[in-house]
């Protein structure tokens, strides 16, 4: 990185100053559609925008590997997720008027404060720093996976940790209700090798819909 | 201008093979599954056995009506063959076909760029499915989406192992690292990617989610005409792609046992050929998997064999080096 | 992955996943079974069951088969001539004469029914299918076109070597016996009478013949 003053300057603008510009205007419609659209699903697909917009960003800032990380893990299976969530449970198609909330003053708020909290702490730590895109690439596989094992070792475990108790918890939260069938129905046998687990519940004498919903939470579980 | 004029004929180049080869394997499918079956296939079409039977269905797609639902959501139905296809284009760029600069774009991280823009392709799928205000493309949509997640999974860890194994994430790179005793060493991992890959293409055994049986064709249900027939030379595309790569990080791409110099090309055409018959194969041999299955396979099997096979490739790696 | 089978227990895991692929690797390796039909013409039985023909001649319009089509789609029209005595003082006899003889093979069903119960053999079976029509009046197959089909009618088959003669054979093998026998014993009866004469006979007959 070199400084600002020494690269030229803002007033003459390269290719790639400019398209990156352009991208991030993109980027930023692209977001603000998201949270103004009233259609659930066009929503996710600006997101889709937004998202792209920032991978391109980081590509035009040389930093390859990080973009296709991101297009890899927010396209390819955020954003599949939030599609998934949508389709299951409500997608209409066309405008939904009430999927406004009535916290949208305190969400742009607390959009407005973080994103100033952002900005502030971005320019306050690099000022006048500038990358020099014309000399060695700085943003390769290798020289993030050198920075990142090297200088920034510990945030990324403590990232890692917290990821795994985010982990374990989701596996907690949805065994929970398992668990508490089997303890209520302790006498059922074991898992049915031989015969269906509805053949065994209809031989036993015990009611109907004490075992449905652990065959269902089982069905759940095996869907993952 | 030479620069540009090389760059122009790479992507010329690529374009062109993106166009023929997805045909030829939907060609040798329509035979080989014929023959599998005790059947002849298309002998019409173009006199010597067929042979452009799928040229004279684009022009039977092209002729066709382009039906959009009038309950459907306009843009996005429309967009979705696009986004579906597309990918595989950009795909095809950072796969090389031979040694040194026989690569349409070599990529620093290749692999990541693969298979991050092959999942984006699955987005076409979901809009298809959303978009065609039809119950049954939308649960084609949903399954679409609960297989991405749960392959997406087994499909990078192992394609992780190869990268270990090599030190680098550029699919030359990966290349120029390889030796024979690779393919021993990743056997595993090359099948957990390739039957991941099958999944995350929607072919059989694993095409819950395109059903013709039960969900007609899931999210393409409501596609005629030229729409239609993209989507399915998307999946003749995902054909390729996969198998290309699957050559290129698990057999050893253009190496071979002798000739590399001048025959690499032909090298990795032919691993290609031999894969692509075995999707061919597998969808002639076996039938379909549940939706339980399907996500048992992935979670039960896949994971922890692709989990194996790293720690197997970070002790080996760790003992050579 | 694949729950167990208790019928078949037998083979390593996965075993059954490559029988699948050896059969259907086994089956490309095959001859296809598909009948290329219209570039090559199928090899048929020779007694197929393609048309019906007819021959007219042995018709005797007794409208057996009319009556036992199980479909109606045998169509004839008669009438009826007198035939002049045989004998001079003789009474005349009636004949009738077949006006139109169609079978609609768009009814028919081919069940051969008619040409079982025909009693005088006037209808056959023959190989040719190639009868198709865009209009489904022209099945309607009138008599001329069903005496064409009679003309594609296969030789009935040979006889085993040691079958029993054909009834109708037999019955014309005893009319000639019995024809010869006569003749013989005719013969034999003329050659009594003349024993006495034979002298005088024979050089008139030797004449007689030269």
């Amino acid at each position: 990185m070199t400084l600002a003053a020494a690269s030229h300057g803002f007033l003459s603008p390269t290719g790639v100053e400019i398209a990156f510009l352009l991208v991030g205007l993109v980027t930023l419609g692209a977001a603000v559609v998201t949270v103004t659209t009233k259609q659930l699903v066009h929503a996710a697909l600006w997101l889709v925008v937004a998202l792209g917009g920032i991978a391109v960003e980081y590509l035009l800032l040389t930093a390859e590997f990080i973009a296709w990380v991101q297009v890899l893990i927010y396209v390819g299976s955020v954003v599949v997720l939030l599609l998934f969530g949508l389709m299951l449970t409500k997608a209409p198609i066309g405008r939904s008027e009430n999927a406004d909330s009535g916290n949208r003053w305190a969400a742009l708020i607390v959009a407005v404060a973080s994103a100033a909290a952002l900005v502030w702490v971005v320019t306050d730590a690099f000022r006048t720093t500038w990358i020099d895109l014309d000399g060695a690439v700085q943003g390769s596989t290798e020289a993030s996976g050198r920075s990142l094992f090297q200088y920034w070792v510990l945030p990324f475990e403590a990232l890692s940790v917290l990821l795994l108790a985010a982990l374990v918890g989701a596996i907690v939260l949805s065994r929970k209700n398992d668990d508490r069938e089997r303890s209520d129905g302790s006498e059922r046998p074991g898992s049915g090798k031989q015969s269906g687990p509805r053949e065994q519940s209809g031989s036993r004498e015990q009611p109907g819909s004490r075992e449905r919903p652990g065959d269902r939470a089982r069905l759940r579980e095996d869907q993952g | 201008m030479s620069d540009a004029l090389d760059i122009a004929l790479r992507l010329i180049a690529v374009f062109v093979a993106f166009l023929v080869f997805p045909l030829v394997i939907g060609q040798t499918e329509h035979k080989v599954m014929a023959h599998m079956q005790g059947r002849l296939g298309p002998m019409y079409a173009g006199g010597f056995h067929g042979w452009a039977q799928l040229v004279a269905d684009g022009v039977k797609f092209a002729q066709k009506e382009d039906v959009v639902p009038a309950g459907a959501d306009r843009r996005i139905f429309q967009l979705a063959p696009a986004v579906a296809l597309l990918p595989y284009l950009l795909v095809l760029v950072a796969i090389p076909l031979g040694p040194g600069n026989v690569v349409g774009q070599s990529l620093d991280a290749g692999i990541f760029f693969v298979l991050a823009v092959m999942g984006v392709g699955v987005l076409g799928s979901l809009m298809a499915g959303w978009a065609s205000a039809n119950k049954f493309s939308l649960l084609g949509g949903l399954r679409t989406a609960a297989q991405l997640l749960a392959y997406e999974l087994p499909m990078l860890l192992a394609a992780a192992s190869v990268a270990m194994a090599a030190g680098t994430l550029s699919l030359p790179g990966i290349l120029d690292a390889f030796h024979w005793w690779w393919v021993p060493w990743q056997i595993v991992g090359g099948l957990v990617f390739f039957t991941a890959g099958l999944a995350e293409l929607q072919r059989p055994p694993f095409d819950m989610p395109v059903a013709d049986s039960e969900i007609i064709f899931g999210a393409y249900t409501e596609y005629t005409g030229l729409r239609f027939a993209l989507f399915l030379l998307a999946e003749y595309a995902g054909i390729l792609v996969l198998c290309a790569l699957t050559s290129v990080l698990f057999l050893g791409g253009w190496h071979g046992p002798f000739g590399a110099d001048g025959l690499g090309w032909l090298w990795m055409l032919l691993k290609t050929a031999v894969l692509a018959f075995g999707v061919i194969w597998l969808r002639v041999s076996y039938p379909r998997l549940r939706e339980d299955q399907l996500q048992k396979l992935a979670w039960t099997v896949l994971i922890p064999l692709a989990l194996a096979q790293i720690a197997l490739t970070g002790v080996v790696k760790v003992v050579i080096s | 992955m694949a729950p167990e089978n208790p019928e078949k227990k037998s083979g390593w895991p996965g075993s059954g996943l490559a029988k699948g692929l050896a059969v259907t690797l086994r089956t490309m390796t095959k001859r296809s079974v598909t009948e290329q039909y219209p570039e090559v013409q199928p090899e048929l039985a020779p007694r197929t069951r393609g048309v019906i023909g007819l021959f007219e001649e042995n018709c005797t319009v007794c409208m057996l088969c009319a009556r036992e089509c199980p479909d109606w789609c045998i169509y004839i029209d008669s009438h009826k001539e007198t035939v002049p005595p045989a004998a001079p003082g003789g009474r005349e006899r009636s004949r009738n004469v077949l006006d139109r003889f169609a079978i609609d093979f768009s009814l028919c069903m081919y069940c051969g029914i008619c040409i079982e119960v025909c009693p005088f053999d006037a209808l056959f079976w023959s190989p040719e299918f190639e009868y198709a029509e865009t209009d489904i009046h022209n099945l309607t197959h009138e008599r001329d076109k069903l005496r064409e089909w009679m003309w594609t009618v296969p030789e009935p088959p040979a006889l085993d070597p040691a079958a029993e003669e054909p009834k109708e054979l037999g019955t014309a093998r005893k009319a000639a016996d019995k024809l010869a026998a006569q003749e013989a014993a005719e013969r034999a009866a003329a050659q009594q009478q003349a024993a006495g004469e034979a002298p005088r006979n024979a050089a008139r007959e030797q004449e007689g013949e030269a």
